[in-house]
């Protein structure tokens, strides 16, 4: 069996845990609880034939003040950096972070998921943002941990680049 | 006139091509025996897989050594051969692996009825000894279950399950537990290990070298010995004596020793790690109050043979009642005589 370490990245509140939650276990809570830490679920995907045990690790929030805890991201062989739709500043921590992740872990496979897409009138990042994105070579996500959109697209993804990579 | 000449210029032609060919010959020959050789080599089925069966078993050996690419291409066809021939004929594949299965089977079977008779030993001393009915009262007068009463006070502690993790990753190699251990997801637990050992070294200062030892939760404990790239923590119930530790960090330095290149490599395959199973299993160790007591009554009685010599023994009790009931009887007769 092949084992994968995955890290959830991201700044405070943008619903890592809730994906990883919906993910995981197909739940889905509006209350906010701030994850401590870190915080490691499990789910078995078959990639391409194969059976693949993908160890998710929620990590806490990250902001200017509260640094990425690089010790957590060793080993990991892939991650999604999450991103609030609704607040273009987690956009600009999502892209810091992934700095910090690139010098750790060299060029392992990841995405960078936008949610809260269900939220469409509290929408901040504009679609031109989105876009300069793509075209930078961004793999773009919308997801939304309510509703379930592309949520397990989004790991399957992710998961597939990884095997591919091993490869 | 006319085919004269005509006869004459194709003789003279066909001279000019026999020298030529004689030419070629003479300056060609050996390229053109080469050629021709070669030919047949490429058009010759039976000389292509002559030539290949030379160098096949080195050139297996040598594409296994640099990826996984072969075993996959060869699997389908593996697995299909296994089936076809367990269509055809299922005793032949039965008597190729009957040898494993043997064993295997019979070490199974003897185990089982070896833990059935223990347990069932076991049931009737406690139903039915003065020490069981204690525990019984013990249990009615506290509330806790028979079972756990019976625990406290025959365990002195067991290790019951063995996790072999990654250091880096934090992924779980291989994972063994006794019957009764109450396994959740080893992988998660193997995760949330590690991230404890990185907050701990984090939230601490602490030196790079220095590591969580040890955690306790209720009544377990959780010994963690780290290795280069592996750590080994087991999951033990009751108070381990320090010798466990060495005991744990032998299995890892075997493990890897034995594992250090696919250690070294670990992409996420744990498939590898299979063959560790035999020395973490070897680490699931219990030991009970009641050997212990046995044990060491067994030490003090050897300890006494050896100053006094032997035991008095059985023979000497039966000598001394005996003489006991014919001072009695004898007594009965001289007061009955007398009275």
């Amino acid at each position: 069996m092949i084992k994968k370490k995955i890290c959830m990245l991201g700044a405070f509140a943008v619903g890592k845990t809730s994906l990883v939650r919906r993910y995981a276990e197909n739940l889905f809570s509006e209350k906010y609880q701030a994850t401590i830490g870190v915080k490691v679920d499990k789910k078995v995907v078959t990639v391409e034939g194969q059976t693949v045990n993908l160890v998710l690790w929620d990590m806490a929030g990250n902001d200017v003040y509260h640094k990425i805890k690089t010790y957590y991201l060793r080993g990991a062989s892939g991650y999604m950096l999450v991103v609030d739709k609704t607040r273009t500043n987690t956009l600009d921590a999502a892209l810091e972070i992934h700095k910090v992740a690139q010098s750790v872990l060299g060029k392992v496979p990841c995405l960078m998921l936008l949610n809260k897409w269900d939220l469409e009138g509290k929408w901040d990042i504009a679609e031109a943002t989105i876009d300069d994105l793509q075209h930078s070579g961004w793999e773009v996500i919308k997801t939304s941990a309510k509703t379930g959109l592309s949520v397990d697209l989004a790991f399957e993804m992710l998961a597939k680049k990884m095997i591919q990579m091993q490869k | 006139m006319n085919d004269y000449s005509t006869r004459r210029k194709s003789k003279a032609a066909s001279r000019a091509g026999d020298d030529l060919t004689i030419l070629r010959s003479l300056l060609l020959s050996p390229e053109q025996i080469d050629i021709a050789k070669l030919k047949e080599r490429l058009d010759n089925p039976m000389i292509r897989a002559d030539e290949i069966s030379r160098v096949l078993a080195e050139a297996i050996v040598i594409r296994a050594s640099k990826d996984k690419k072969l075993a996959q291409a060869l699997l389908p066809t593996i697995e299909q051969t296994i089936k076809d021939s367990v269509r055809k004929d299922p005793k032949f594949m039965a008597d190729a692996i009957f040898p494993v299965i043997g064993p295997a089977l019979r070490k199974a079977i003897s185990e089982s009825i070896r833990a059935m008779v223990q347990s069932l030993n076991q049931t009737l001393s406690y139903a039915f000894s003065w020490q069981g009915l204690k525990w019984r009262l013990e249990s009615l007068r506290t509330g806790k279950p028979f079972a756990e009463i019976v625990m406290l006070h025959t365990l002195i502690y067991r290790v019951e399950q063995i996790f072999l993790i990654h250091r880096e990753t934090g992924l779980v190699l291989q994972h063994v537990a006794t019957a009764s251990a109450g396994v959740k997801d080893v992988d998660m637990v193997s995760g949330m290990l590690t991230a404890i050992q990185e907050f701990v070294r984090d939230s601490f200062d602490v030196k790079e070298n220095q590591v969580l030892g040890s955690l306790n939760i209720g009544e377990f404990t959780i010994w963690v010995e780290h290795g280069s790239q592996a750590a080994l923590a087991a999951v033990i119930q009751g108070n381990p004596p320090e010798d466990l530790r060495r005991i744990l960090e032998e299995a890892l330095e075997k493990i890897e020793f034995e594992q250090s290149q696919v250690l070294h490599s670990f992409d996420g395959d744990v498939t590898p790690f299979e063959a560790s199973r035999y020395h973490l299993e070897s680490c699931l160790l219990e030991v009970k109050s009641e050997t212990k007591k046995s044990a060491s009554k067994a030490v003090a009685r050897k300890a006494r043979r050896g100053k006094r010599g032997k035991e008095p023994g059985l023979i000497w009790w039966i000598i001394g009642a005996a003489i006991a009931c014919l001072f009695i009887i004898l007594a009965g007769i001289i007061l009955s005589r007398a009275g």
